[in-house]
């Protein structure tokens, strides 16, 4: 194994745990507020859809990102209203969710480009380096420079997150509401109010991962993009224990496995590629199987909250 | 009592109205006269005895996926996994009918059996690590899908490729199903409703299938009353990944004869939307399902007469699945109650 094989595994590592850690962010977000949301992977097709076509249209990738952080906020009202407010079974509306947005990314899709049209590409954001007119030599300037202002903003908004949730007031409050929403009202917590802004930022985290895919990695949207992240983030959410920083380590385990599911796959010729493929997921099962038990999650995560009668 | 039931019948049935409104609206959007529209679906699906076997033939996949879904939800579980376990099914069928040679009546069963003891096995993994390391079976099944579905990928692509296409070799005409009436749906159709009845005589009409049932109303209630809570979880994961299994060596055998790209793609969660639905009961999980693939073939039939894209009927589906589950949420809700009672009073009053 030579040196250029490690260092552009580590490179590649870095580029796919992004869309990672805006999905499991997405997740924590909500969870931390009580609500379980299996549907990320939904909003992340619908948000890399979004994202796809205003970055092709405007040819802005930026704005792009931000229109698939606008469109998973709004397909995520829908899964606000309906747990918050009619107090539906969240892990059966995150089902839910799953169905409708990618069904409605593929039909928006097939409408504006029509049936059997050929692969429409975008160009993708360009990296901090190529922005400021410099190439980027060797790995640490590769790894610090040459890299896409999403992979800066999904580890500042890491390191927000560890300073909200244990050092704000807010964010104890926030923290409140997934644990003990009794309590938390009691205390003159909106706990409703919460909930809902809680559903906005998994709904615009997620939203950005999604569009992360198309508009800083592939150049084009195919229905199935997201190819189980959705999933795979909320797994590394119960594997980073409901904190941030272990979110962090989680997700860059996952990239990890999937860049080498790629550089293998580029060396082999004798193995069928599938087999490669299969190590993000195995690799999930697995890291799942070996943490065992042990519930660490918020306590109120899935449980309605209905307010207190007068 | 009576009023309840009502309401979980009226809740899916205003939830398909709001949907085809919906629908209606996003043809009319795309220029498309929503009439003419609505009239080409019902034709493609019902408008001839061959359109019906079609119709019949779509569903059936979907069925057994449904009923997959149906069954591990009653106990509790959530098995998404519905998809991976119908196509490792299909593919421990395509291997043993392609491979061993044998024909006829015998040949079919042992395809049968294996793809079911395939599903069912291959939905043990998540049921296993459910109940003995205590993870979440939905993240695993799902992971489960993703790896059977690359595993059929190696079967087309390498393993049983059929020369230079990207297929596998097709099950021998002996071992395929018969055709119903020359219709497009075969025997499948009828194991699949073979299937559901025995869902519905086992859940509803036996100790066991009480109790089953007592689990996934209750989990701690029933485990205070002394039930092996975990025993219950294994068995239904088991026979839920079965039914799967057995529903995807019969699509093998009965319509689809080798595995291709995409095959059984979505297969899963059109289960866990029809079960959701069909409020977890086998029958009307059945009949949303035949609902579901009438939508998918008539809107073949809608897109020659009106150009609206087939993928409008996704739409119309996702759009039942979300209005449905909300609409169960809302009959639920005190306020809503409140309201009904308040309302069939007043009707008293005047009579």
């Amino acid at each position: 194994m030579s040196w250029d094989f490690i260092s552009n595994l580590l490179l590649a590592s870095v580029r796919m745990a992004t869309p990672l850690i805006f999905l499991a962010l997405a997740e924590l977000y909500s969870q931390r507020a009580g609500l379980v949301h299996i549907g990320l992977e939904g909003l992340a097709s619908i948000g890399s859809l979004v994202g796809f076509l205003v970055s092709l249209i405007t040819g802005n990738p930026l704005l792009g990102v931000l229109a698939g952080a606008a469109a998973g906020i709004l397909v995520n009202m829908i899964y606000a209203y309906a747990t918050i407010t009619l107090c539906a079974e969240q892990i059966v509306y995150g089902m839910a969710i799953n169905i409708f947005a990618p069904a409605l990314a593929s039909f928006i899709y097939r409408v504006y480009f029509g049936a059997g049209s050929e692969l429409v590409q975008v160009s993708l954001m360009e990296t901090l380096a190529s922005r400021m007119g410099i190439t980027a030599n060797g790995f640490i300037a590769k790894l610090f420079l040459d890299q896409t202002p999403m992979v800066y903003l999904a580890y500042l908004l890491v390191v927000f997150t560890v300073i909200y949730f244990n050092r704000t007031k807010s964010g104890l409050n926030y923290k409140a509401v997934g644990e003990y929403p009794k309590a938390a009202a009691t205390l003159g917590i909106d706990v409703i109010g919460i909930k809902y802004t809680a559903s906005v930022i998994c709904g615009a985290l997620a939203g950005i991962g999604g569009a992360y895919l198309t508009t800083c990695y592939t150049t084009t949207y195919v229905d199935g993009n997201i190819a189980g992240r959705g999933f795979i983030a909320l797994a590394a959410v119960i594997f980073g224990r409901w904190n941030a920083g272990g979110v962090l380590i989680a997700c860059l385990f996952f990239g990890f496995c999937d860049a080498l599911q790629i550089r293998l796959q580029v060396g082999s010729y004798n193995i069928p590629y599938q087999f490669f493929q299969m190590i993000p997921y195995i690799a999930t099962v697995v890291v799942l199987a070996a943490i065992g038990m042990k519930k660490a999650g918020p306590k109120s995560c899935g449980k309605p909250y209905r307010k207190e009668e007068l | 009592m009576k009023n309840t039931k009502m309401i979980s019948l009226l809740v899916p049935i205003i939830s398909v109205i709001l949907a085809f409104l919906i629908g209606c609206i996003i043809m009319a959007a795309l220029s498309a006269n929503p009439a003419v529209a609505l009239q080409a679906l019902w034709k493609g699906a019902f408008g001839s005895v061959r359109n019906i076997g079609t119709t019949l033939s779509r569903s059936t996949p979907l069925i057994f996926t449904g009923l997959c879904a149906c069954f591990a939800y009653k106990c509790g579980v959530f098995n998404l996994g519905g998809e991976g376990q119908f196509i490792m099914g299909s593919v421990v069928c395509t291997v043993i009918a392609t491979q061993c040679g044998f024909t006829g009546l015998p040949a079919i069963i042992i395809c049968l059996i294996a793809g079911a003891v395939a599903g069912g096995l291959w939905a043990m993994i998540p049921g296993v690590l459910k109940v003995y390391r205590g993870q979440n079976e939905m993240i695993i099944s799902i992971m489960m899908n993703y790896i059977a579905t690359l595993f059929m990928g190696v079967l087309f692509t390498n393993w049983l490729r059929d020369g230079s296409v990207p297929q596998t070799i097709a099950v021998p005409d002996g071992t395929r199903l018969t055709r119903l009436f020359g219709l497009r749906a075969t025997s499948a159709f009828i194991i699949a409703i073979a299937v559901g009845l025995i869902v519905y005589y086992f859940l509803f009409n036996t100790s066991k299938g009480f109790q089953l049932r007592a689990v996934g109303f209750n989990m701690t209630a029933a485990k205070f009353n002394g039930f092996a809570v975990e025993k219950y979880f294994l068995f239904s994961f088991l026979i839920s990944g079965m039914i799967a299994g057995l529903g995807g060596s019969a699509e093998i055998l009965g319509t689809q004869f080798f595995l291709i790209n995409g095959y059984a793609a979505g297969y899963g969660f059109d289960g866990v939307s029809m079960a959701l639905i069909g409020q977890l009961h086998p029958i009307a999980t059945m009949l949303v399902a035949i609902f579901f693939a009438a939508l998918r073939v008539g809107s073949t039939t809608m897109q020659a007469a009106t150009g609206v894209p087939t993928s409008v009927s996704d739409i119309i589906q996702a759009l039942v699945i979300v209005f449905t589950v909300a609409g169960l949420a809302l009959v639920k809700l005190p306020e809503f109650k409140a309201f009904t009672d308040r309302v069939f009073a007043k009707k008293k009053e005047v009579a």
